[in-house]
């Protein structure tokens, strides 16, 4: 079997989505401040950040659904805007917060859809597969809201595209609904469909991206995979135990690896570098110490995302009202 | 065309399970019309105030575009604010196909539907109150396409306009009983004041109510109901077109 070598003077097939620049300001305020990430066929990207950080309106303008005052968007080589229709027959899109009619059952809803497709999936097998065989028969209104959100997907995945935008995939969904949701990520990436994951939720995007770009008030902050994201930024890992006898914080303290200690109900924390729970372990048998509840902290994202913008991903009342 | 289709028939399925759309949209003129020549003594009978018609002839046009108005002011408006509530436009629009295809599709079942009340109306009429059938069938189309198109119209801009489902139900009934009134439903525009007859037949409902009665008893629509009706369809069409919310 030959495979065929790069030849001169044919393009490489372009990514599946490329983003340059791009701004949108509504009323004066810039929301998206020269955005730019690329992501290549068959990726898993996640664009996290925030409420308010300008997720949305990058997906929407990458969409369409919004003209950029600034920058370029390409999706397979094609714009958004100019290229509207080759755009929308590869480009499936589950946008935040959409329903549809009440009165039409799942499989009307999503023949309607996939009739106006040239190449739509088999509407029977989607739905299945979307675990909504049982209410294929069922009214809109009568689902739960898990169930909607499947519709959702469903509408978004049904003309077969080849890259999808998943806007708060889980949002409102109950843990069981959640994990069930991320398995059909998986699936799609078995399945070589490239996924743009819209996200507030760390876990979602820790699972689910291959990469991931953190946004916060419209910037790119970083773009990396998450485990790159978290080792980058340097971040310390903290361990808890409780003792079978006495130890004195000094011995910890002149471990290397370690940077502070602290006791608080009987428990002892110790914060320091990614060895430090094999010299505290060593440190800890070699006084024939047993520790208990042991718990080791990796930092995660979350942990990133602060190192990175001081401020937390998962916002509270006080910070949304800032923002 | 296609997508066109596809939405239509998606649309026929939403309307035909609202008890309420089937009820005032497809059997309430042709309800109004039994009620008129029933409970009035002599409804059937020539009235010299009405040219020497009956009270069901006079009523039998205002009937068809009661239903009329009620389909297209007070049902178009929510249902186009609704989709646009849920974000089905703006999914359309991520689709092959516009939105627009959306709107024409409600267009397309809600003219289909009030010509299935008219016709039922007419053949109450007909077959139960000795309603003579339109004289001038030509005009009468003619009347009533424009109608449609000019109520319709109305309908879409409200629709176009309005940001919620509840703000196009206040909206449209604000328009509608008006528009009602206008028509000549609660009394006959015959025997109105001659300055709100005036009034009335620059109305779209008036002069929808005007035109088809003219061709009913067998004369050509004046120029002034017909301008009023065309004009009406031009100037709330271009209007909703330019300033259609999709969001």
């Amino acid at each position: 079997m030959t495979i065929p070598t790069q030849r001169h003077g044919v393009p490489p097939a372009p990514r599946a989505l490329e983003v340059r620049g791009l701004t949108k300001a509504y009323d004066g305020r810039t929301v998206v401040d020269d955005v730019s990430f690329s992501v290549e066929e068959g990726e898993v990207f996640a664009i996290l950040g925030p409420n308010g950080a300008g997720k949305t309106t990058t997906v929407e303008s990458i969409a369409g659904l919004r003209t950029p005052d600034a920058g370029s968007i390409e999706v397979f080589g094609l714009d958004p805007v100019w290229d509207r229709e080759q755009v929308r027959r590869c480009l499936g899109v589950q946008l935040q917060e959409s329903r549809f009619q009440d009165r039409l059952t799942v499989r009307e809803i999503v023949e309607t859809f996939a009739a106006l497709h040239a190449d739509p999936l088999d509407v029977g097998d989607l739905v299945d597969r979307l675990g909504l065989g049982d209410e294929a028969d069922t009214r809109y209104a009568r689902l739960s809201g898990g169930q909607q959100q499947r519709v959702s997907i469903a509408v978004a995945l049904v003309g077969r595209p080849r890259a999808v935008i998943l806007d708060e995939l889980t949002t409102g969904l109950d843990p069981q609904a959640r994990r069930e949701t991320w398995g059909l990520v998986d699936e799609l990436r078995d399945d070589g469909v490239t996924v743009l994951l819209v996200t507030h939720v760390m876990e979602e995007a820790e699972r689910l991206a291959d990469r991931l770009a953190l946004l916060d008030r419209g910037r790119v902050v970083a773009i990396d995979t998450p485990q790159g994201l978290v080792d980058s930024a340097d971040l310390e890992q903290r361990i808890r135990f409780t003792t079978s006898a006495p130890i004195e914080d000094e011995w910890l303290r002149r471990l290397p690896e370690v940077s502070r200690v602290a006791r608080a109900d009987g428990e002892v924390t110790v914060a320091g570098d990614q060895e430090m729970l094999f010299s505290v372990v060593a440190l800890l048998a070699s006084h024939q110490i047993v520790p208990g509840r042991f718990h080791v902290d990796q930092p995660n994202l979350d942990d990133a995302f602060v190192a990175l913008t001081g401020r937390r991903l998962v916002t509270t009342t006080a910070d949304q009202e800032v923002a | 065309m296609a997508a066109l289709l596809i939405l239509a028939r998606a649309q026929t399925r939403v309307f035909l399970r609202e008890p309420a759309a089937v009820v005032f949209g497809l059997a309430f003129p042709a309800l109004l019309l039994v009620v008129i020549g029933t409970v009035f003594p002599g409804a059937t009978e020539a009235v010299p105030a009405f040219d020497g018609r009956s009270l069901v002839d006079v009523y039998a046009p205002v009937t068809v575009v009661l239903g009329l108005a009620t389909l297209a002011i007070t049902m178009l408006p929510a249902a186009l604010a609704s989709d646009r509530e849920r974000g089905i436009l703006r999914r359309l629009s991520t689709t092959p196909a516009h939105p627009r295809a959306l709107v024409a599709a409600h267009l397309t079942v809600q003219a289909t539907a009030v010509t299935l009340a008219s016709v039922l109306a007419v053949l109450v009429g007909v077959l139960a109150f000795d309603l003579p059938l339109p004289r001038s069938p030509g005009w009468f189309v003619v009347a009533y396409a424009l109608s449609v198109a000019a109520l319709l119209s109305l309908g879409v801009l409200i629709g176009a306009l309005v940001r919620t489902t509840s703000a196009g139900q206040a909206i449209g009934m604000l328009v509608y009983f008006p528009l009602l009134f206008f028509a000549g439903v609660y009394v006959p525009l015959e025997i109105m004041p001659p300055g709100i007859q005036t009034i009335a037949g620059y109305t779209p409902a008036g002069a929808a109510v005007r035109a088809l009665s003219d061709a009913w008893a067998g004369d050509p629509p004046t120029a002034t109901s017909l301008l009023v009706l065309a004009a009406s369809a031009t100037i709330a069409g271009g209007v909703a077109v330019r300033h259609f919310r999709w969001e």
